[in-house]
């Protein structure tokens, strides 16, 4: 390695991309489940000794990395001075090991350069189920952590190489399709030893010493980098509340408020006044809170600055525990995907004043999922088809918002008409944009999404979990408000009957259909 | 009626390479290209050709074409006008794509926008079912409404796409019939021609491309055929495919789409040829330009080819040749990020006003002037001279940088070419590991202006041994033109269990497709003797969203009983799965989603390697030069001339070799050895 200056620097760090990457790519192909394979909803990182995201893979996902980083605060919690060569540890709990919720499973391996620790590589993974009450582990109506699949505290699944099967064992005697799960943190192991062994590789060609003060050197340069960015925001104080529709249980207008402290550079977050955790299981915990904020910051302020742990820490958040923001045990969490939007929507609303020429109006500020499951009459056999739809992106200083496409937290891709038809027995007979959904203003906010959906020769179950059904996508600077989304049943004569925004199971019935539509966006000015 | 013309027409330069098909000769020769016409620059090429070298035009017999004038106008998006016609409810599925955002974090940047907008996007009542029946009857009386529509709304070309048209193409036929009966001139592409496979958004957006290129490209490939008939005479067009393969200029004009990597693609297909020549079966290539450096991984002398890319940031559905482009190339600028990194590229100073060392107004520190300034590049520059280089500039461009940084300018020099080197290498690493591929097993192949300045450093980050280098690293791409098959792609895109039971019906689908190929040959006119087959199929798990493509069967000519049995399909589709992912579950249903069948006609006859003499001493260096190998200390270093250096003979770093269109640096310690073909391979030291 040469000298740690501007180039040493950009020379390691494209190193460390590259194991990132690699990592990124093994876990994807060794998987089993569709979930990795094909939607990428896993991660990579690289952690330094004291568990500080250092570099994370291109495609990792902003929820994943404060995952990952919740995990490292946890390990050495518990097991440092204990750690040693051949080590993985594994995670999934919200409540006790920095994880977001149960479906996300987190792995970290220690890496050592002649007996000193020099850091830990990451993955983490979204399981397909991960048992609990629901195939999936992820249905609406859950309303205690128990209910929502298997809960494991920080374990050293691996001591010196050897992989504890036992543990692994009870994992999949609690999860829905075994020997797809197996797969799958087969992969997640795979990609810690190759992480591991690469991580080495480095370190040994250019000396421990070179290394951990390699990490320290980016993580200031991206302290820096975030300190300028921060600045851009005028010394003020900014607020700001918006609506959950409902928890999916009973709890109606579920209060998201915050009051942002602009002063000398330095950003300050308080959440009081956020609506007490709910029984639906829509809440987060504070580091799924953290990573929403520092998304919306990034966004706004810088965003092509790689995630460290510099930028997961530049900003100070205040915030009671208890509420649905910050989640304590034994609160479910499985849906927290439709607050963190919610979140997101509340930091840009607030600055918005702050930032006027860089804040959007709010977009479709949801996680548009829908489920249609039953009997195949074909084959006979089960099925379940699970979707997640985009909406419309909220009109900009600059121009309008984008149509049907997905935002915030998410970025997860659709599966083409021609495959479902083919794979279920279902018939889609409409997907297109939603009419008069994008707020109007001088740039209008982008249309929702709508797909029309049709058992053919059978009934079939409809679940879905919508939000901004009642609280529409705000406006900004005199743009209007963009449409809210809504499910509806239409029966054989073509009747339309309205579905609530967390539906549970609806049987349709034969000639029936059931109608999505995503929210719009807000417009922006007028 | 001798010399075949291989033609890369790039963005700076127009490169010939021809060859006398009787006595071997061969000819390279380059000219600047002319961007409002590139077809100018060929007609007048060929004539400076006829001038310089007594190369009777009347001689020609064949020209191959390869072309980025697809690729210009889907990037700087100036296509025609189109309108979009979908199923009644589908309207909206170019907007839509995929519903993902290219950018996770950046709020202002967002994939294009359709190429048809939304008032020239029309419906038609009609649909199919996925089984390819016709759920509602396109009418007579809905057909002509919709084609009023269309011809009303102004539109220069049309692309067509109903759902599982791909199964049943009667309704898009029907349609296009009702238009061409209003307007016979409008140019209509249907999916169901254009790539008839499963997945309608690729599909859609993959034909509304085409008709978005038809009516640029069309013009563009009759107007050089006229003017090539005018000059030339009989001499046959050919243009080159994404895939690496000829197609005539008819084929191009109905289907362009299928030129947008037509450029890349030559280069991968050149690069074959030499990897064939010099006896390196296994290359991973660095095609290094001005702007950007594109890798390729040859396994088995041939490129390895992908259905699906993004192109200007489209996704465009098609046999193209894998290729994966980074944004480094000579004139890649170095710039500090908001964090005080030095990064280099993607931006590039182009052609214009092209590195500071250029003296034509650029002022930006860019890979070239750092290549000069490390003396790794001659002061005379590229062209013998024709671009001389201008080294003050280079380092006053470059000083800012070491100044900031503290170091001297010889030492920021080495620091944008290490980045530069870092950058390449994840490239490498993504074509290679990635995908199941240990590059030390590789030679690493350089070429393209830039290619041969860096490979080294590359070869060294990846622990890869040898280096080769091309007789004429500038001129691959011409070469590639020069050596390339006619080839059409041929896809029938049906889903079938992978099962004996369902082989009798694989057997009809292969039966058809192998008919289309015929009548391709027969319309195409191929000699009997070079024609040949190849059979591969698109198999997945049953429930997986994704395929990979196994090859079952190659030949001559292929039958329906060329088709493996089921058993063997399924240990060749297990053998895929392991190479990919790293497993395969030898009980899971398996089903066939895609037949694909590759027909060629070989046009170029390889023959004996070039023999030269024997050199019977070590080569006279032309001159020295001062080179900085590392941060130490520039040492004088002997310069060789390319064309001095013959087959077998052997010498060791340091040496720099300059040649018409690229510089080779050899490093201390490294050996060279001049292979029979004339490439150059490096062996590093201890390696």
């Amino acid at each position: 390695m040469p000298t740690l200056d501007s180039i040493g620097l950009e020379i390691l760090s494209n190193a460390l991309k590259s194991i990132n990457d690699e990592c990124f790519v093994a876990l994807m192909k060794a998987s089993y489940s569709t979930n990795i394979k094909e939607r990428h909803d896993h991660s990579t990182a690289i952690m330094s000794a004291n568990g500080d995201l250092i570099a994370q893979a291109d495609m990792s996902l902003p929820i994943h990395v404060a995952s990952m980083s919740g995990l490292m605060r946890c390990v050495l919690e518990k097991y440092g001075g204990d750690i040693h060569a051949g080590d993985i540890f594994v995670a999934n709990d919200p409540h006790t090991a920095g994880g977001t919720h149960l479906p996300d499973v987190n792995f970290a391996a220690p890496v050592f350069i002649h007996d000193e620790l020099i850091g830990f590589v990451c993955n983490i993974a979204h399981h397909a189920d991960i048992g609990g009450m629901a195939a999936g582990s992820m249905s609406g109506g859950m309303t205690e952590i128990y209910q929502e699949g298997l809960r494991i505290p920080v374990t050293r699944i691996a001591q010196r190489d050897e992989i504890k099967q036992e543990i692994l064992d009870i994992f999949l005697l609690n999860a829905r399709a075994p020997q797809e799960r197996r797969g799958d943190y087969y992969a997640q192991i795979a990609a810690a030893k190759l992480g591991v062994r690469r991580l080495h590789e480095l370190g040994s060609r250019h000396g421990a010493e070179t290394l951990k003060e390699g990490f320290q050197q980016l993580l200031k340069r991206s302290a820096d980098r975030m300190a300028l960015a921060l600045k851009e925001v005028p010394d003020g104080v900014y607020e700001f509340e918006d609506f959950m529709d409902d928890d999916g249980v009973k709890t109606i207008d579920v209060l998201l408020k915050v009051r942002i402290e602009a002063k000398a550079g330095k950003l300050s977050f308080d959440f009081t006044g956020t609506a007490p955790q709910t029984a639906g299981n829509i809440n987060m915990t504070l580091n799924a809170t953290q990573s929403a904020v520092i998304f919306a910051i990034k966004s706004l302020l810088d965003p092509e600055a790689p995630n460290t742990q510099a930028v997961i820490d530049c900003v100070d958040i205040q915030i009671p525990k208890g509420t649905v923001a910050s989640a304590v045990f034994p609160a479910s969490v499985a849906g927290r995907a439709h607050t963190c939007q919610r979140v997101i929507d509340v930091v840009m609303g607030a600055l918005a004043p702050a930032l006027p020429t860089l804040v959007p109006a709010a977009p479709n500020g949801a996680n548009t999922m829908a489920v249609f499951s039953g009997i195949d009459p074909r084959s006979g056999d089960p099925y379940v088809y699970l979707e997640t739809i985009g909406g419309g992106a909220g009109g900009r200083p600059t121009k309008p918002g984008k149509d049907g496409v997905q935002t915030g937290i998410t970025n997860t891709s659709n599966l083409p008409v021609e495959a479902i038809e083919n794979e279920y027995p279902l018939m889609v007979l409409e997907y297109g944009l939603a009419p008069n959904s994008g707020g109007k203003g001088k740039h209008s906010g982008g249309r929702g999404i709508r797909r029309i959906v049709k058992p053919i020769g059978h009934q079939c179950i409809f679940n879905g979990v919508g939000e901004r059904f009642r609280n529409p996508p705000w406006g900004l600077a005199g743009g209007e408000d963009g449409g809210r989304g809504r499910f509806a049943m239409i029966n054989d004569k073509g009747e339309e009957a309205p579905l609530p925004g967390k539906t549970g199971d609806r049987i349709i019935e034969q000639g029936g259909s059931v109608l999505m539509d995503s929210p719009g966006a807000g417009g922006w000015g007028k | 009626m001798t010399w075949t013309i291989g033609v890369d027409v790039g963005g700076t330069f127009t490169d010939f390479h021809a060859r006398n098909d009787v006595s071997g000769k061969e000819l390279v020769f380059k000219r600047p290209s002319t961007p409002h016409d590139p077809g100018e620059a060929i007609l007048k090429g060929l004539e400076e050709l006829e001038k310089a070298h007594n190369l009777p035009l009347t001689e020609i017999a064949r020209i191959a074409h390869g072309t980025t004038v697809a690729t210009n106008a889907l990037i700087q998006r100036k296509g025609a006008l189109i309108a979009a016609v979908a199923t009644k409810g589908f309207r909206d599925l170019l907007e839509i794509g995929r519903q993902v955002r290219p950018h996770m974090y950046d709020l202002n940047l967002d994939k294009p926008d359709p190429l048809a907008s939304e008032a020239m996007r029309f419906e038609v009542a009609e649909r199919l079912n996925w089984q390819g029946e016709v759920v509602t009857p396109l009418t007579d009386a809905e057909a002509s409404r919709v084609a009023k529509q269309v011809v009303e709304s102004g539109a220069e070309a049309v692309a067509i796409c109903f759902l599982f048209a791909y199964l049943n193409p009667q309704h898009e036929q029907k349609l296009r019939d009702a238009i061409l009966s209003l307007k016979p001139e409008m140019r209509v592409s249907i999916a169901s021609d254009v790539q008839p496979e499963f997945r309608e958004y690729e599909r859609f957006q993959t034909t509304a491309i085409n008709a978005y290129l038809q009516p640029r490209l069309a013009s563009y490939v009759e107007h050089l055929a006229s003017g090539l008939n005018h000059r030339v005479g009989s001499a046959t067009l050919g243009i080159n495919q994404s895939s690496g393969g000829l197609m005539s200029a008819t084929k191009t004009a109905a289907f362009p789409v299928r030129t947008a990597l037509s450029g890349p693609a030559a280069g991968a297909v050149g690069a074959a040829y030499v990897a064939r020549n010099a006896d390196r079966p296994f290359v991973i290539t660095l095609d290094m330009g001005g702007t950007s450096a594109d890798v390729a991984l040859i396994a088995n002398a041939d490129t390895e080819i992908t259905f699906q890319r993004d192109v200007a940031g489209f996704p465009i559905r098609l046999a193209m040749v894998d290729i994966d482009t980074v944004g480094a190339g000579g004139g890649s600028i170095a710039w500090f990020e908001r964090d005080g990194l030095l990064k280099v590229g993607p931006i590039s100073a182009g052609a214009a006003p092209g590195p500071a060392c250029y003296g034509q107004g650029g002022t930006e520190p860019t890979v070239t002037d750092a290549n000069l300034v490390l003396g790794r590049l001659s002061a005379t520059g590229l062209l013998d001279g024709a671009l001389p280089l201008n080294t003050e500039s280079a380092v006053s461009a470059l000083k800012p940088i070491a100044d900031r940084i503290g170091i001297s300018v010889e030492e920021a020099s080495l620091g944008i070419l290490a980045i530069a080197v870092s950058n390449m290498s994840r490239s490498v690493r993504r074509m290679s590991v990635e995908r199941g591929h240990d590059p030390r097993n590789f030679t690493l192949m350089a070429f393209g202006g830039a290619g041969p300045l860096h490979a080294r450093d590359v070869a060294a980050e990846l622990g890869m041994s040898e280096v080769l280098v091309p007789p004429a690293p500038g001129i691959v791409c011409a070469q590639g033109l020069l050596v390339s098959d006619q080839k059409e792609d041929f896809v029938a895109s049906v889903r079938l269990p992978l099962s004996q039971t369902a082989m009798a019906e694989a057997a009809k689908m292969i039966g058809n497709l192998a008919e289309l190929a015929h009548s391709w040959f027969e319309s195409e006119r191929l000699p009997d003797e070079g024609r040949s087959m190849e059979l591969s199929l698109d198999l997945r798990y049953v429930g997986q969203n994704f395929e990979l493509i196994v090859p079952a069967a190659s030949g001559a000519n292929l039958t329906a009983q060329d088709l493996p049995d089921a058993e063997t399909l399924a240990n060749l589709f297990f053998d895929a799965h392991d190479r990919a992912y790293g497993f395969h579950d030898a009980s899971a249903p398996i089903e066939i989603i895609n037949f694909r069948m590759t027909a060629r006609g070989r046009l170029y006859e390889q023959t004996q390697k070039n023999e030269r003499k024997e050199n019977s001493g070590p080569p006279e260096p032309e001159s020295t030069r001062t080179v900085w190998f590392d941060s130490n200390a520039g040492i004088e270093t002997p310069v060789y001339r390319r064309e001095k250096l013959y087959p077998g003979l052997q010498f060791e770093g340091p040496a720099v070799v300059d040649q018409l269109d690229a510089t080779t640096p050899i490093f201390p310690g490294d050996r060279v050895e001049v292979l029979a073909d004339g490439s150059i391979l490096i062996r590093l030291q201890g390696a």
